[in-house]
């Protein structure tokens, strides 16, 4: 074959071109070399001289195609009209189906065969993609196809748009009848429904946009349409004959099913359409029936019904879903006020931890179980939690929750038989309720005294404990709110240091001081140990030596510190050799001094010891009153004050020969209670005062509801100030000059230099 | 006394014998808890107005973290007797080599451990 132009008729060669072009549209056998001949037939023509004539081969292919389609609309789609179906026959459907198969196919390879006209003559003219991007090409009717489009062009006009009606119909009718039949239509029949539908894409797939226009005009809408009609009056049924646990079960299933048949039949685009009508239908259209037994789901736990109740709300917005949402978290609310209203006696905050948790833990691990974790769920179980936690029994009392939570930890630190994996776990567990808590600085307070006490007073179950819940509270909180509790606790390690070294110090310069000494050096600010106003006290003698021993050592480490002794909360063991048995009895440093005076005599009065003692008459009654109950002494009036005589009794026989006087001191009285809740209060207006001024500093003028708002978020690590307290706070900075308003706004401050 | 070594011996153990039953109370243990603070004459730093025993500003805001127990935030006194956190006063000196307080001249005279 040659390449080179040449002249040629038309007319000599299209007849024959054309037969070639039939036989291979139809899928009728073709020789190998009739193909080739043909093949350069359509070369020859496009570049015939004088003048190619590829636009008549053009025009008299796309004559032919158009021919040929409406040929087999007329002989193969159409014959006998409907009759033929209900012979048993191939129905319209199918005809249609077997054809467009055929047909399909064979465009497929008659535009093998025009290729050279394809890529050089149409290719060549074709919009190039930018140009149909923009659109600035109106689209010129005249254009010419690459013929396989052309084809499926022809296709679509002669014979879908001519058919359409029908096939839509019959197509729903298919779907129809696979509903019926619960999804058991013949596999064969599925395969001609779902190749009907998918001839309406790919008679468009050329097409770089809007692919899917013709599907979706076509047979989208009117399915969609026909769809959501059958879900309604399926939706009804259901409603009549089902209680709402039976309905979402259905709903379950229906949903299912039609997303199985939905990729049984339609092309990939129609699904999330036709599964949010399903929706549409079945669920958003019936909530109120889906909610009418909400609560008592709820209420019950019933967790299957409640997982359906999930399943079927899930793709729902999620503002539709706030019913169920809002009935959950007021059952978690009653059921947690419920298990700590009532509660009443000593151990009230172990009670009140331990019920929360169990509370906290059972819905948390429904919500895991039935609700997916779904963060809708668990901000519900904050928010009810925190409501819980918070709650002020009446608006003037105040909420106890921070105070119970930080002695519950009091409770677990304490030296117990449990052991510490527990008290692990059970401290990590409690860190679960301490975040719920808005007074945290609250928890703080009590935290810091119950602390202090443990290790001053040697209660502590396990120091390695103790830091691991600094470390705890540090991590939820941040450095600033353990910043105390972490200075006290280095100070008890490095008291233990100390006083090795001492000991040490002591022997080494061959002292020995009698007795065995252990002291704690805490460093001022840290420790809350209320007002460290010091009590007047003249130490006894006995004292003196191992306190200016431990003194001159500390000076000697230690350079520009002074040491004050805190008295009253030392003690220490004394042995009693005065009696038939010996006995040693743990005491308060002031009662051993006490004691100590009737070393030299049998009997005192009030007033004398305390002269000797220059202790004031509170103290001297605090401490004498446990003596006296004790029985190592006796009193000769119920009046321990003045000229009471004091005597030591010599009779005092005791089954134990090591026993302890209990102190006043360690138990906790509701005044130190009140006390603690007042300081917090103090503490706050500090802190909020330094908030507003470092505000106001760093913005200059501010509204005031800016600056409410980002004193709050400040706030937040450590406590929920009330919006009064605030205004008080701005007021007095105003007062104070450190601050002032605007003068051209009533709701505007500016920082004041 | 010196005189009759022998007879105070002998006073001494009779003491010590007699003493011994007599004492009718000894102090066998003792838990003491003192407090420690800065030796100073004002808790407050006067350059950065925070309570001495507490670390300075600076050392706040960057969470300095305890060295054994005390923050390396320390005291320092001068010449003149007053004191300031060492933080506080190191960068002071650098503008200006007088005490805050008092315009003396500044010099240490010792600082805190």
């Amino acid at each position: 074959m040659s390449l080179k132009p040449k002249i040629v008729e038309f007319v000599d060669v299209w007849p024959r071109l054309r037969c070639i072009a039939e036989s291979v549209i139809t899928l009728t056998k073709v020789e190998r070399s009739v193909w080739n001949t043909s093949f350069s037939d359509v070369y020859t023509l496009c570049v015939a001289q004088p003048e190619p004539m590829a636009d008549r081969l053009y025009g008299e292919t796309k004559h032919f195609l158009e021919q040929h389609v409406q040929e087999m609309l007329a002989k193969k789609v159409l014959i006998d009209g409907e009759c033929s179906h209900s012979n048993g026959g191939p129905d319209l459907l199918q005809r249609y189906y077997t054809t467009w198969m055929e047909y399909s196919q064979g465009i497929k390879y008659l535009h093998q065969l025009y290729i050279y006209l394809n890529q050089q003559h149409i290719k060549k003219q074709k919009i190039t993609d930018t140009e149909s991007f923009y659109g600035n090409l109106s689209s010129d009717a005249a254009e010419q196809m690459e013929i396989g489009e052309l084809g499926l062009d022809i296709w679509r006009l002669y014979m879908i748009e001519y058919l359409s009606s029908e096939l839509v119909r019959h197509i729903l009718e298919g779907i129809a009848a696979d509903r019926a039949s619960n999804g058991t239509l013949d596999h064969h029949r599925v395969q001609i429904i779902n190749g009907v539908i998918h001839s309406f894409v790919e008679v468009q797939d050329y097409k770089k946009t809007g692919s899917l226009k013709l599907y979706q005009e076509l047979f989208e809408g009117p399915m969609l349409e026909a769809s959501g009609a059958y879900y309604t009056d399926e939706a009804n049924k259901l409603l009549h004959r089902c209680s709402v646990s039976e309905y979402m079960q259905e709903v379950i299933r229906i949903l299912e099913y039609e997303g199985r048949r939905a990729q049984k039949f339609l092309h990939v685009s129609s699904l999330p359409k036709l599964r949010k009508e399903c929706e549409e239908k079945f669920i958003n259209d019936r909530l109120g029936f889906i909610y009418s037994e909400c609560r008592e789901m709820v209420s019950e736990e019933r967790r299957q019904d409640l997982r359906n109740m999930y399943i079927v709300l899930k793709p729902i917005p999620d503002n539709l879903k706030s019913e169920l949402i809002t009935t959950f978290l007021d059952h978690i609310k009653s059921e947690g006020l419920q298990t700590v209203s009532a509660l009443k006696g000593e151990n009230i905050h172990i009670a009140f931890v331990e019920n929360m948790l169990k509370v906290h833990q059972k819905y948390q691990e429904l919500i895991a179980d039935v609700f997916e974790n779904d963060s809708l769920f668990l901000s519900a179980l904050d928010k009810a939690c925190a409501s819980v936690i918070n709650r002020r029994p009446t608006e003037r009392q105040p909420c106890r929750s921070a105070e119970y939570v930080a002695k519950y930890c009091d409770t677990l630190l304490k030296k117990s038989k449990t052991c510490e994996a527990e008290i692990d776990q059970k401290l990590t567990n409690n860190i679960t309720i301490f975040k719920y808590i808005e007074d945290k600085d609250v928890y703080q307070k009590f935290y810091s005294r119950l602390l202090a006490k443990r290790l001053i007073h040697e209660q502590s179950q396990s120091m390695d404990a103790e830091e691991g819940m600094i470390n705890r509270l540090k991590q939820a909180c941040g450095y600033e709110f353990t910043n105390k509790l972490h200075r006290m606790f280095t100070d008890i390690s490095v008291s233990t240091d100390l006083n090795n070294k001492f000991n040490t110090h002591l022997k080494d310069s061959n002292v020995d001081l009698g007795i065995n000494l252990a002291i704690k050096v805490l460093q001022a600010g840290a420790w809350p140990l209320g007002s460290t106003q010091v009590i007047p006290f003249a130490v006894p003698q006995e004292f003196e030596k191992s306190i200016k021993m431990f003194e001159d050592y500390y000076h000697k480490l230690f350079s520009g510190r002074k040491l004050t002794w805190l008295h009253h909360m030392c003690h220490g063991e004394l042995k009693l050799s005065h009696l038939k048995k010996s006995y040693i009895v743990t005491m308060q440093t002031y009662q051993m001094a006490i004691i100590l005076l009737f070393e030299t005599c049998d009997s005192l009065s009030c007033r004398e010891i305390q002269n000797t003692l220059q202790l004031n008459n509170e103290t001297f009654q605090k401490h004498m009153q446990p003596i006296i109950e004790s029985k190592l002494l006796n009193a000769s009036s119920e009046n321990l004050a003045g000229e009471t005589r004091i005597e030591l009794n010599l009779d005092y026989t005791n089954k134990r020969t090591k026993f302890k006087i209990s102190s006043a001191l360690q138990k906790e009285t509701p005044q130190e209670v009140e006390h603690t809740i007042n300081s917090v209060d103090e503490d706050r207006k500090l802190f909020l005062q330094a908030a507003i001024v470092r505000i106001m500093k760093a913005r200059k003028v501010l509204k005031h509801n800016a600056l409410i708002q980002e004193v709050l978020s400040l706030s937040k690590v450590s406590f929920t100030p009330n919006i009064a307290m605030i205004k008080k706070c701005v007021e007095s900075l105003i007062d104070k000059q450190y601050i002032e308003r605007t003068a051209n706004s009533g709701d505007e401050y500016s920082y004041m230099a | 006394m010196a005189d009759d070594p022998e007879n105070s011996v002998d006073r001494t153990t009779d003491d010590g014998d007699a003493s011994k039953p007599e004492k009718m109370f000894t102090l066998k243990k003792w838990n003491a808890v003192a407090m420690w603070s800065w030796d100073v004459e004002c808790d407050i730093c006067a350059i950065c107005r925070v309570q001495v025993m507490d670390s300075c500003l600076r050392c706040q805001a960057d969470n300095k973290r305890d060295v054994m127990g005390r923050q390396d935030c320390v005291v320092v006194w001068g010449e003149c007797n007053h004191s300031f956190h060492h933080c506080c006063m190191s960068l002071w000196v650098k503008q200006n080599n007088r005490c805050p307080l008092c315009q003396q001249e500044w010099s240490i005279q010792r600082m805190g451990k």
